[in-house]
């Protein structure tokens, strides 16, 4: 009980606008201390060290550092502006080339905060300086950034792999395809939306001064090097020359030597890179510190056998388990951090989904599915706190949040499609 | 009369499969047989975070008792390698008759005393498999930089006959290997490897030898052990006995099933045996690093001594019944 | 009051210097990844010790930024309400939350972090796999050290709402890394 009532406190205290990482560890102390004595905080430094020890983590200042280079030496703008130029005068343009940009980011890393981070520093100067509203930029971007949950590689199907028993393979390829229906809604949508309002995507201003012909071939001609080098990331891992978490190093190291090319090279810039990555680095890692010790306390004062019991209450039957088991973990994934609910609660309801003659490769996914959704969605979405972490001060996290809804809407739709057609996503509910 | 309630921290994750029920089966039987005067609350990795930090915690008293396996803490306490299996070593029943019927136990004691620790086998897997190559292994110069997963000293061993041992998380294991980043991946037996899915990209699934018999360890924090009263400290000893024991069971039940799963649907995995002159080297290199370790500390030489002793005597035994019916076996089929 | 803007400065460099063990982490660290890659794939050098050094490093940089985030505001908050309040309202805020929250977490793991630490020397602890680093004690003491700069940190913090309150400071416009984006 405890638990659940330091989630209404965090709620309150997180209003009064303390940073995040410190209003979870604040608390934690006070209920720590308080129901289980100082001794509960002998755990602290196994649960930091494990974070140490977490080299997959290792993608986050990795993949930032990309991003400040690439921000910092006006490439990724370049990128964006050509590629939105594509769309010639078609607004929206450049929250497709985000989502197309995030995809492939996801596509090389499964760590949300390291793609949502680096996909804000790319994207939202430039959509922001293109008057996009700030809305749609932000929500464009937070939902492009948390595709690396389940585009494959991805965190969320190790664990859950681990937790299952299946085989990762077979999880990533089963991801695949919700995936880009994913990608491919949050364009349609964005086309739609911009259709009607074409005020909060202006298209890239025409350049008069030459033909459309050739406004097209400069682009793609500038798109090459930055896209070149997203490419040789995603490459690097294809070929096995390195592995999802190296493969940033290389983006890293990859984005100077662009910057040598481009002759926007100077040790000064770099090191400036490497102060913007240790702030923003430290911004998300002291989020994981304050709640993973936010975490020790619910668990060791009982909430993880509460929700074991609430768990155990689901009904049995096919149909209605695997309903109310997405409705409660996704009401869970307001408040909870998704590594918990795949470590308490989904073990709990495997035994239960395999009795019922449940595929659980399909459960899995919608399992995964939901958990994504989980990153988006305020109060506690992880995703929002990131992108709000580097936003500039004229973005409120209120516009964050309002931003966000549109796309956590289509997650819950591709999710209820999942249920209900796990065929077109090559699956079968029952095995 | 009190109830004890004693928290035990293991390394596995919730549902481990085989490791995990061990560790529920013991608390059970405990529960059961002091009628609720003993209960064993189990906390898995995912509540305390620290799958490594078991010796530690208990250690501390932040547990009364943990489920791992010594060679874990070798980095600490350089002796408690000795506890789990040593290549070219003992088998599982070779190995239990040291434990309990050698000097095994005591030893271990000796070993764990000065930290405040009992420590107890904890349930063995058997013959862990010598893990999955991609390519296969025709000589000691096919092993000569070769990027393998392949911890603690075991892989010193390899590295011995020119492996390079390579970390790679958990977690990137299946792309590293699915990728070529790494060559080859040494996991458990086919049981567990199943839920990995190496079988899907490896074809190439070598016999073990660097761990004949992979003993897991109970822990009991010392004090904690001595406050209970007598009666429950057997009830205690004797169920983790009996489930380290039903553990080995398990496991060859388990990895039976999981390999004939394995041989039906993954025609492309073959069975091989590293080549001779490969044993020979990794045999050579075994009795180096274990010669360097019993130079280096008395205590060590003792338990290779005891060890080495015990497994030619036993294994005299061993090849006249055991590997006598099994040749036997293999002349008639 | 001038003591305070004293110690203020003085609290600030010391973040400033632990910003600067976070930023040169950072940088080595990218070029440990990168080297053991090429290593690995052009050379099929692989060293263990190495690799260790990757997740040494990478720890230092976030155990070290974080006392040197919270200097600069670089830690984000939820800015609903927070945005529109006066600067002597934040600074309340931010003197409560330092003294209640931030110092007494970072003295608790601090104090843990420090037997944590000292337990790991005195069992002259090191990697259990083959090259790997010895004296692991170094590596796990970057906790205790990183508590007593968040402490150290928070406490900066108190002092500059001080400052604030007395009218001599005030915070910028923006709040968290913003404006990096
Ligand atoms: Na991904
Ligand atoms: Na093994």
């Amino acid at each position: 009980m405890i638990g659940m009532i330091m989630f209404l406190a965090a709620l309150f205290m997180l209003m009064l606008g303390f940073p995040v990482a410190f209003t979870f560890g604040g608390l934690a102390l006070f209920f720590g201390v308080f129901s289980q004595g100082m001794d509960l905080f002998a755990f602290m430094p196994y649960r930091i060290m494990s974070v140490m020890q977490n080299t997959v983590l290792m993608a986050v200042p990795l993949f930032i550092f990309m991003g400040v280079v690439l921000q910092r030496t006006r490439l990724a703008e370049q990128l964006l502006t050509s590629m939105g130029r594509l769309f010639g005068g078609l607004p929206g343009g450049l929250a497709i080339s985000t989502i197309l940009v995030g995809a492939l980011l996801a596509a090389s890393t499964g760590v949300v905060g390291a793609s949502v981070v680096a996909m804000g520093l790319i994207s939202l100067p430039v959509m922001l300086a293109h008057n996009y509203d700030k809305r749609l930029a932000t929500g464009t971007i937070c939902a492009a950034g948390t595709l690396g949950q389940i585009v494959p590689p991805s965190i969320i199907l190790i664990i859950l792999g681990d937790v299952l028993g299946l085989p990762v393979g077979d999880l990533f390829r089963a991801a695949v395809g919700p995936g880009v229906v994913l990608i491919g809604l949050y364009i349609v949508y964005i086309l739609i939306m911009t259709r009607f309002k074409p005020e909060t995507a202006p298209p890239m201003p025409e350049d008069n001064s030459i033909s459309r012909k050739k406004e097209v071939m400069n682009a793609l001609l500038a798109i090459i090097p930055p896209l070149a080098l997203i490419v040789i990331v995603l490459g690097s891992i294809f070929t096995g020359i390195a592995t999802p978490t190296e493969s940033s190093a290389l983006g890293g190291v990859g984005a100077i030597v662009l910057a040598i090319i481009y002759r926007q090279f100077s040790f000064q810039m770099v090191w400036n890179a490497s102060k913007d990555t240790v702030k923003v680095t430290a911004m998300v890692f002291a989020i994981l510190v304050g709640a993973t010790a936010f975490s020790m306390v619910f668990s060791y004062t009982g909430g993880d056998y509460l929700l074991e019991e609430w768990m155990l209450a689901l009904p049995g039957e096919k149909w209605g388990f695997i309903i109310l088991a997405m409705l409660v973990i996704m009401v869970l994934g307001f408040f909870i951090d998704f590594v918990e609910i795949s470590f308490i609660i989904v073990p709990i309801l495997a035994p239960v989904a395999e009795a019922l003659g449940i595929n659980m490769l399909w459960f899995a996914i919608l399992i995964a599915m939901n958990l994504q959704t989980s990153f988006l969605t305020p109060p506690f979405g992880f995703s929002l706190f990131y992108l709000r972490g580097v936003a500039p001060p004229q973005v409120r996290t209120i516009d964050i949040y309002k931003g966000v809804l549109p796309f956590i809407l289509l997650q819950v739709f591709v999710l209820a499609l999942i249920v209900i057609f796990p065929e077109w996503f090559g699956m079968s509910s029952s095995y | 009369q009190d109830t004890f309630t004693l928290k035990l921290a293991e390394t596995w994750g919730p549902n481990f499969p085989i490791f995990g029920d061990a560790t529920k089966n013991m608390a059970a039987m405990a529960e059961k047989m002091s009628d609720g005067r003993l209960k064993i609350q189990i906390d898995s990795a995912n509540k305390h975070k620290a799958p490594l930090g078991v010796f530690d915690m208990v250690r501390a008293g932040q547990y009364d008792m943990g489920h791992s396996a010594s060679y874990y803490w070798k980095g600490k306490v350089p002796n408690t390698l000795f506890f789990t299996s040593m290549p070219f070593g003992m088998t599982a029943l070779e190995q239990y008759a040291w434990f309990y019927y050698g000097d095994g136990m005591e030893l271990m004691q000796e070993v764990y005393e000065p930290f405040g620790l009992k420590s107890f086998p904890g349930g063995n897997t058997g013959v862990q498999m010598g893990g999955w190559f991609r390519k296969e292994i025709k000589s000691v110069e096919d092993l000569q930089g070769l990027k393998m997963r392949i911890p603690g000293f075991a892989g010193e061993v390899f590295a011995e006959v020119g492996v390079s041992p390579t970390n790679i998380a958990p977690g990137e294991l299946y792309t590293a290997l699915e990728r070529n980043t790494i060559d080859a991946v040494e996991w458990v037996g086919p049981a567990l490897d199943l839920r990995l899915g190496f079988q899907q990209i490896a074809d190439y699934y070598y016999t073990g030898w660097h761990e004949p018999a992979t003993e897991l360890q109970f822990l009991v924090n010392e004090k904690v052990w001595e406050k209970l009263p007598a009666d429950l400290q057997e009830i205690l000893r004797i169920s983790m006995r009996t489930a380290a024991y039903d553990m080995l069971i398990q496991s060859q039940h388990e990895n039976a099933k999981a390999w004939a799963n394995i041989k039906e649907e993954y025609p492309n995995v073959q069975i091989k045996n590293f080549p001779d002159e490969v044993f020979q080297a990794m045999y050579k290199a075994n009795n180096k690093l274990l010669k360097e370790a019993a130079a280096g500390d008395e205590l060590a030489a003792k338990i290779i001594k005891s060890q080495e002793d015990y497994l030619k005597d036993s294994r005299a035994y061993t090849d006249i019944s055991e590997r006598a019916y099994l040749n036997t076996m293999g002349s008639v089929e | 009051m001038q003591w305070i803007i004293k110690l203020d400065e003085g609290l600030a460099r010391l973040s400033n210097f632990c910003g600067w063990v976070a930023c040169v982490a950072m940088l080595l660290m990218a070029g440990n990844v990168f080297f053991d890659v090429v290593a690995r794939y052009a050379f099929n050098e692989v060293s263990i010790g190495m690799q260790e050094m990757e997740w040494h490093l990478y720890s230092v940089v976030f155990l070290f930024g974080i006392p040197y985030a919270l200097r600069t505001d670089g830690h984000v908050r939820v800015d609903v309400l927070y945005s529109r309040w006066s600067n002597k309202a934040k600074a309340w805020v931010n003197l409560t939350g330092a003294l209640v929250f931030v110092v007494p977490f970072a003295y608790l793991i601090g104090i843990y972090g420090y037997d944590f630490a000292l337990d790991s020397y005195n069992m002259g602890e090191g990697s259990g796999d083959p090259g790997g680093l010895p004296q692991r004690w170094i590596i796990k003491s970057a906790i205790p050290v990183s508590a007593l700069f968040i402490a150290i940190a928070g406490l900066n913090m108190a002092t500059f709402a001080l400052r604030v309150m007395s009218g001599e400071k005030q915070y910028e416009g923006e709040n968290s890394a913003g404006g990096l984006a």
